[in-house]
Formats: structure tokens, sequence, C-alpha cells
């Protein structure tokens, strides 16, 4: 059983440390001495204790790894009294579809050892709705899978073939239960070998099914029933300056491509992302293409597809913000969107929707911004304004959070603040600001003026001159 | 002035309406609309037909009044003596949307007969008390007490830039399933309610002055509809942004965008500039002028009621801390000249289809068919284009093609997943509008026809001559009346 006290960060009050829960959830031990669990289980954890069943003591624990992308995390307990007695468990491959599996963990109901039996019903891409932004190969099996089996393992002969990670919300189904398959495991398992966790990397591109006659007429492709054709590439992703739109792949590292997009991976029907899916960053993919009436090989050096970081939940990190005159500025994330949603307008919403499909990371990797305004005597026509996107300070174009320190570092007697859109300007007086912003700290609790810092958060390079008007 | 002027047009119209009833119930009428719209998502039909009744006032003149909600999208319309089984079939002589408000003439003039007309009374000011005029179902007229809560610039259902509206306070009995109502001081009609909710019993009115203009400017029997000043803006009351914009010591409002084809921007003004005054009425910091018959009122009401298509208008403006006046013509280009038309009511949605693919050019009330989030849940490309047209699709004739829905067929195999996508290009050829599409597709030979989008996937191909030869087969398996409305 692994018990955690942890903290969430409150992207409405970025400066405060946030509020503390408690949870449970469940671990097993693998080769090495490690326990392995869900990255939900233990994320923004501030105290673990992890307790053996039959074994009253609690021993504390530290997160060695955690990969929200995938939901897994490695534990290590110091104390090796935890490990007396017990033997890792070895993983297992894929189970086949009909057969049964055990769920062990601590779901709520008890607190002792809970074992219930499932059959594996479904293997398929599936959204890991921790990440909120990943989908990678996942389990369905008929075991609800409830608070406190997380993290815990799926058995079939004395193997673990999966870790509970999520149930289906809502009343739409029941009984239905996932899990994390081996090959996500034993990738999360060798990534971390070189002491460090990258995130999975990511073709970034779109493409199409290549089914229709005068489509394949048209890219003068044979009806052989193969390929499919690129539609779109994202830039700084992996097949920037390799691929182009209109490419029809025809294999990936010799697997050939079916007109679906699938291809056999031992035996088995998967996406052609599945071969991607298995790789590390810095290595590569190499794809067969129909360019330009002749065939082509490239090599695609694969890296993570940090334009999508901003869909990404965070955990960990602490809220990024910048406050001036009560104005607080934040990047976008989905952590700011889950908490501005409902009262976000509909520009806003639109820049979040479309940042990645539109390629918006190009001109502004970061867009920032005004998330609140804190009433103060001093800023009371300003208010209006929370939830804008900002466009330029003091004539500056704003595309990271940085930008806007330096922004409002400069030497004016008045910073003007502007939106995107037809919103009027914020104008505020940089005398007033002097003293209106340590009235306002002390008023609101709020220690620091800015936390800028990135830490190593990955974000899209922008790749756009920085010149250039929106 | 006006208001005298506008009773000596109604007063000649030559129609046989007497004034020897002097009972009340001769001045109103019910008034049954069949509706049916158009089926937004499949353009070829209508949806199911619905009836909507309400209480038509009559006007000096034979024609009778309603809300223009009463009969958009109508089928037909009929007014009906109140308590006889009397009916006319009656034509809509001029509607506006916006304003919400539209003018029935019967197609039997000798109907009326015997009904009085009502004049139009004065403007009413909030305190003011009168009578909503109701019919019951056995004709006799309920006169229910109304109190004007209010009078102010507010939304209309078709209209989010607002006019003038009364506030009522009213309890009404439910007996129709519209609330289309004559708002009636002394005998005289002073307004129209339009909304009303019945758990707070507070309903909308539109006044009499916006009657007055909507009948004035029917009158000549070529309705032109209320100007527009095609700009947005932003109140000065932040001494701060005062400063940055150098506006003088107190009144004025920002201009945060123009419209080069509305009224201000023919005028001249620019983003930037603050006005001071329009037509002699100071604006204070809120956009509000001293209105002699309600006080203090947004300047929707002076730029939009007051004047009239073609009148002159005159701005009174400060630019970068110098002022200046501006003159210009009040108009509706800003309004009626754009590449997606809010409002697209009675008409029938225009569409093409080829090789199963299903064009439509877009509307504001193809959106509205997604549902009340039709924001969040329509192609937000297209939510894009609507909602920020000015910045996004300025050009009136540069239209909105999209691909709909694909009518799934042999020729259109691996493509039916795709909807909502904007038309940019046919073979090369830039596509502006469903007519240039469909000149493009007739025109093209045999051989590849490749349709380019603004975005992912990017392209389809199909073969225009499968098109050619299919496009019978599909007609027929999709029993379409129509393969193109252009």
């Amino acid at each position: 059983m692994v018990e955690v006290t942890s903290q969430v960060w409150d992207y409405r009050l970025p400066w405060n440390p946030g509020t503390v829960s408690s949870g449970r959830g469940a671990g097993f031990i693998v080769a090495g001495k490690k326990v392995i669990t869900n990255a939900h289980v233990v994320s923004g954890a501030r105290n673990i204790t992890v307790q053996r069943e039959a074994d009253p003591r609690r021993y504390s624990a530290q997160v060695k790894y955690v990969a929200h992308d995938c939901d897994l995390a490695m534990l290590e307990v110091a104390d090796p009294a935890f490990f007396k007695g017990t033997t890792h468990l070895d993983l297992g491959g894929i189970p086949e579809l009909e057969s049964v599996v055990s769920v062990y963990g601590f779901p709520i109901g008890g607190d002792r050892l809970s074992v219930t039996r499932g059959v594996v019903s479904r293997i398929d891409y599936n959204a890991y709705t921790h990440s909120g932004r990943e989908s990678h190969l996942a389990i369905q099996i008929d075991a609800a899978i409830n608070p406190g089996n997380s993290g815990g393992p799926v058995m079939q002969e004395d193997k673990v073939v999966g870790v509970a990670f999520q149930g289906f919300r809502g009343d739409v189904a029941q009984n239905v239960g996932y899990m994390i398959p081996t090959p996500v495991i034993r990738r999360f398992l060798k990534d971390v070998e070189d002491g460090k966790y990258d995130h999975y990397v990511d073709i970034a591109i779109r493409w199409m099914p290549l089914e229709n006659p005068a489509m394949r007429q048209y890219l003068n492709r044979p009806n052989d029933g193969r390929g499919v054709v690129v539609t779109d590439i994202f830039s700084e992703g992996s097949s920037d300056g390799h691929l182009q739109k209109g490419d029809v792949l025809l294999s990936i590292d010799g697997h050939a491509i079916e007109s679906d997009g699938s291809v056999r991976l031992d035996g088995k029907p998967v996406q052609l992302e599945e071969i991607v899916e298995r790789k590390f960053s810095g290595e590569e993919v190499r794809l067969e293409v129909w360019r330009e009436g002749r065939k082509e090989s490239v090599r695609v050096p694969l890296k993570p597809a940090d334009m999508f970081s901003m869909y990404e939940n965070l955990y960990e990190p602490a809220p990024r913000y910048v406050l001036y005159g009560g104005l607080v500025f934040q990047p976008l994330t989905a952590n700011l969107m889950a908490v501005l949603l409902g009262g976000a307008d509909l520009r806003l919403k639109q820049k979040y929707t479309m940042f990645a499909t539109d390629q918006m990371y190009r001109e502004t990797p970061e867009p920032v911004i005004l998330s609140a305004v804190l009433p103060d005597p001093s800023n009371v026509y300003l208010r209006g304004l929370a939830g804008q996107i900002v466009r330029e300070i003091n004539g500056k174009k704003i595309r990271t959070l940085a930008d806007v320190e330096t922004a409002l570092a400069s030497n004016g007697e008045r910073t003007v603040i502007r939106f995107e859109g037809d919103s009027r300007p914020a104008v505020l007086k940089r005398n007033e600001v002097d003293l209106s912003t340590p009235r306002i700290m002390a008023q609101y609790g709020i220690s620091e003026v800015s936390r800028t810092a990135v830490g190593d958060r990955r974000l899209a390079k922008g790749s756009a001159s920085g010149e250039k008007s929106p | 002035m006006k208001w005298l002027w506008l009773l000596g047009v109604l007063a000649l119209a030559p129609t046989g309406w007497s004034a020897e009833q002097d009972e009340p119930q001769g001045s109103v009428v019910r008034v049954r609309a069949s509706i049916q719209p158009y089926d937004q998502f499949r353009p070829w039909q209508k949806k199911a037909p619905y009836g909507l009744n309400g209480t038509g006032v009559v006007l000096p003149g034979g024609r009778v009044l309603v809300t223009a909600a009463l009969v958009a999208n109508r089928t037909e319309v009929g007014l009906e003596k109140p308590g006889s089984a009397e009916k006319c079939a009656a034509e809509v002589e001029a509607i506006d949307y916006e304003a919400n408000l539209a003018l029935l003439r019967p197609e039997r003039p000798e109907f009326l007969k015997g009904f009085r007309g009502l004049d139009l009374g004065p403007a009413l000011r909030a305190g003011d008390m009168a009578e909503v005029w109701q019919l019951e179902r056995n004709g006799e007229l309920l006169r229910n007490q109304a109190e004007i809560l209010t009078v102010g610039v507010g939304r209309y259902p078709n209209d989010e830039a607002g006019f003038l509206q009364y506030g009522v306070r009213v309890s009404l009995p439910k007996r129709d399933d519209s609330y289309t109502l004559p708002l009636i001081r002394q005998n005289e009609l002073v307004g129209m309610v339009m909304m009303y909710d019945r758990d707070s019993q507070e309903g909308t009115a539109i006044p009499g002055p916006m009657i007055e203009r909507f009948l004035e400017d029917a009158a000549d029997g070529r309705y032109e509809g209320f100007p527009t000043l095609g700009v947005s803006w932003t109140p000065l009351r932040d001494p701060n942004l005062r400063e940055e914009v150098k506006a003088p010591k107190s009144g004025g409002i920002l201009v945060t965008r123009v419209n080069p084809r509305g009224t201000a921007g023919k005028a001249g003004l620019t983003e930037g500039d603050v006005i001071l005054g329009v037509d002699g009425m100071k604006l204070d910091e809120d956009g509000n002028y001293r209105d002699s018959l309600y006080g203090l009122t947004a300047i929707g009401n002076l730029v939009r009621v007051r004047p009239k298509v073609g009148a002159k208008a005159k701005f009174s403006i400060s630019r970068g801390g110098k002022e200046m006046e501006l003159v210009g013509t009040y108009d509706r280009r800003a309004r009626d000249e754009v590449a997606i038309p809010t409002l697209a009511f009675d008409a029938q949605p225009r569409y093409l289809v080829a090789g199963g693919l299903v064009f439509q050019e877009l509307t504001g009330t193809y959106l509205q068919e997604w549902g009340d989030k039709w924001s969040e849940r329509a192609p937000q490309r297209l939510v894009e284009y609507f909602v920020f047209q000015q910045e996004k699709r300025p050009d009136p004739d540069k239209k909105v093609v999209f691909l709909s829905q694909v009518l799934p067929a042999s020729i259109n195999l691996g493509y039916q997943q795709y909807s909502g996508l904007v038309l940019e290009k046919v073979n090369g050829k830039e596509i502006r509008d469903l007519a240039e599409l469909a000149s493009v597709l007739d025109q093209s030979p045999d051989g590849a026809l490749v349709f380019e989008f603004r975005d992912d996937p990017g392209k389809l191909v199909v073969n225009a001559a499968d098109v050619r030869a299919k496009q019978e087969e599909i007609q027929k398996a999709y029993g379409l009346p129509e393969l193109r409305k252009l």
C-alpha cells in the first residue's frame, strides 16, 4: 500500500503553496528493490509511506523517477527491512484477448489487500487522463478499477502484465478498467536507466488514410492497399525538415504501412505510431517514402513534441507568474485553463484549442494571459481586463513569460499593456505601481513578486523570427 | 415634428378602414403563423413545421404590426378576427429582424373594415403605467396593467449591438405560444412586448419610437433598415488611459476598431480616436448622451435609431490630442456587406453537392444550429471566422465556403470522416463563393479535381468525370430534390 500526502498548486492563486490532501494507491516491487506505482498516486507528494500486506510497519519512501506522460513512477525505500522476505515481480507480455487476469490493490471498501479477476476485453490506444494530452497503448479489462487500485499489479501466471491505472468515469460504461501494458512499463524502466526520465517521442505529423482511388491516382500510387499521405508536419517537431506534405509513407523500420495506417507488429495490427512509441529521444525511424513520383528513404531522428506541452497537466513545478500593480500574468497552461474555463472568453478558448493546429507556438511559444487583477484602489479601471491575452508591453512583443519581466523593467513613466483583439490597453503609472505593489503583496499574502524560472519544463522553441508582427 | 409627419403619411394611405367602432377589441387581431425553418445541416430540406400565435395590432392604413420573431421562417401567416372564425391570409410587407418588427398586409383589405387602427402614442419613461393587450381564446380582450421599469439600450434577440427597449413588469397569463403583444396607453400604441419571463414576471418591449422609425422607413415601400456605425469602442473613465490617448479633460469614448466600410470608417474615423460627440450630442465617458426624452441614454440609440440611412453623420473627435470634426453619411454597410451574414431567416441556405461532398456558405444561422453551446460544439475554424471576421475575413466578397458533410458513396471513400473544412481552392483556383465553386466545377475537364482546404487534411481529390457520372446516383440515393442551390 502506498500512502501519500500531496499538495496541489492553485493556479488561481499561483503564489500560494497549494492545498494539502492525502490518498492511497498500490504498488509492486520490481527487480533492483524498487517500487512501481502510478504517477498520479505520487504526484505533488510531500510525504510518502509504503506498507506491505501483513506487516504493520510503515516505511518512508521517495520518488526516484516520475513519468507523467505514461502515468508511471518509481519509488525508493531507504530502509532495507522493507524488502526483507520479499521477492520482486517479473514483467510478462501482452495478455491474450479473453484471458483472465487478477488485479491487486487497496481500493475503497476496506484496508486489506483486495484481489479482483477480470477478462482482457480490448487492446488499443487510449487517452492517459493523468497527463491530459497523451495516448498510449492500454488494455481494457472488465474488472472495475477504483481509487486505491491505482498502481497495483495486474497478474497473469505469476507475471505482471499491467499496472491498473484508470477506470471509466461516468455512467456510460460499467465494469470497465484500464491497465498500462508491459511495453509501456518496459519503456519507462529502460528510459530511466540513464538516471533521468525523458519524455515520449513523437513523429509530429498528421496523416490521412490513402483509401480513395482518385487520390491514389493523383499521387501516382497503384491500388495496392499500401501507404498513408502526410497532410501536416508540425514545425519544430521530429519530422520538420525530413518529411514533406504530400509524402506517401510506405513503410516504417521495414514494417509495411497499410492504407489505413496500421502495421504488423509481432503478428498483430497496430497503428504505425506504435513503432515510434517504443523508441527513445535521439533514436530514429527509417521511412520509405513516395515523394514526387519516386521512392526515397528518409531517416527521422525522434524527439519529444514540445509544441504540445501546453496541453499537459502540470503537477510538480510551481506555477509561474509575474505580479505588477495587482495584475497577475501567467503563461497559458492546461492548469490555468482548468481554473479559468467557464469564465474564459472565446478568444482565449480559441487560442488554447488552436494553438498547436495553427502552429502559433512558432510566434508565441508561451502565450501570456492577464490571469487576474487583484483589486486595489490603483487598478479599479483595469478589472474587466482579466482573461485577456497579452500582445505587447511597452512596445515589446510578448512571446514568453520571461518577455513580460523584461518589458516591465523598461524605464518609462507609463507602462502600456496591449492585448490581442480589440480590447482597450491597460495603462499604469510607474510611480503608482511602485507604491501599490508592496501594499498588494501584503494585502494578498504574496511573498514574491514573480516566479519565472522554467526549470526542466520543455517548451516550444518559437522558430519564427521574434521581430515579426502577429 | 417627425411624429406628426409620420401620421400624415399613414393617414393618406388609401384603404377602406373606418373609425366608426369605438370598442378596443376592434384594434387587435390574432395572428397565426406557420413556421418551417430550413434545416441548416440538410440544406435541401425544411424542418418539421410548427405554429406560433400572437396578438397583432391594427394600424391606421389597414396594416397589422407584429414582432419579426413571430413570422420569421414562415410558410404562411393568417389574421383572425377575435371571437369569430373569420380569417384572412396576410403578406409581410416589411420585416426587420434586428429591430424585431414586421408589418403585415391582409390579402383582402376589407378584412380589417370596422377595425379601429391605433395611433402611436408618446414615448414612455420609467415609472409610467400602460397596458399589455392579450386576446383570450374566446376573443375577449385581456388588458393587463404594466409598469415601465427601465428605459435603456439593450440586446434584441437578433441584434447584439442593441436598441432602445422598455423593461416592463406585468403579470401575463399564458395564452399563446409567443409573447408578441401590444403595449397600449390611452388607446394608443406605445410599444410591442417581444420577450417575457414568467418567473420574474418581467418582459421586454420594443418602444414606440422604434416602431415609429420602422413604419417611417416602410412607408415608401422600400425598407432600408437601421444604420450602424461600424466601430468597436471602450469607455474612457480610466484617467491613465485618457492621458495615454491624449483625451480632453472629460467625456468621450475610445475607438478600438473601425470597419472601413461602415458609417464611421467612411467618415474617416480610425482606431485610437476619441469620439467626443455625435450629431451635436456630447458623449460622456461611458458612451451616453443626454436624450431629450429618456435622459442619459447609450450611444446606440443616438446613432442607430435617431438618424435614417442616408442622413448626414457628424462626429466630434479628438485624435492625438487635437480636436476635429468629421462628416459622413449614415449607412448599414458594416452590417450588410460582410463575408458571413449573421441572419439567414426565410431564405434557403445555399449549398452544392459534388461527388457526395456537400459545400455550404457559412452564416451565423448555420452555427446556431449547433445549439446553445455552438461556440464550443461547432467546428472551431468556422466559429473563429464568424466571431472574429473583422480580423480574419474582412473582405465581404470572399464568403466562407466549407465542406459541411460527406454523403457516403464509393467516389468519396476515405473522405467520409471529414466535415467543417473551409475550402480555399479548387484545382489551384481560389474560391470566393459557392457560385464560383459551381462554375469552376462545371468548367473543369475530366481528370483530377483537387479541393484544397484551410485545415487538415489539406487536399481531397476526386475525379471530375466520376463526379459527373455519379451525380444522379447520389441524388437519387439520398433523395435530394436538387444538387445545388446557389
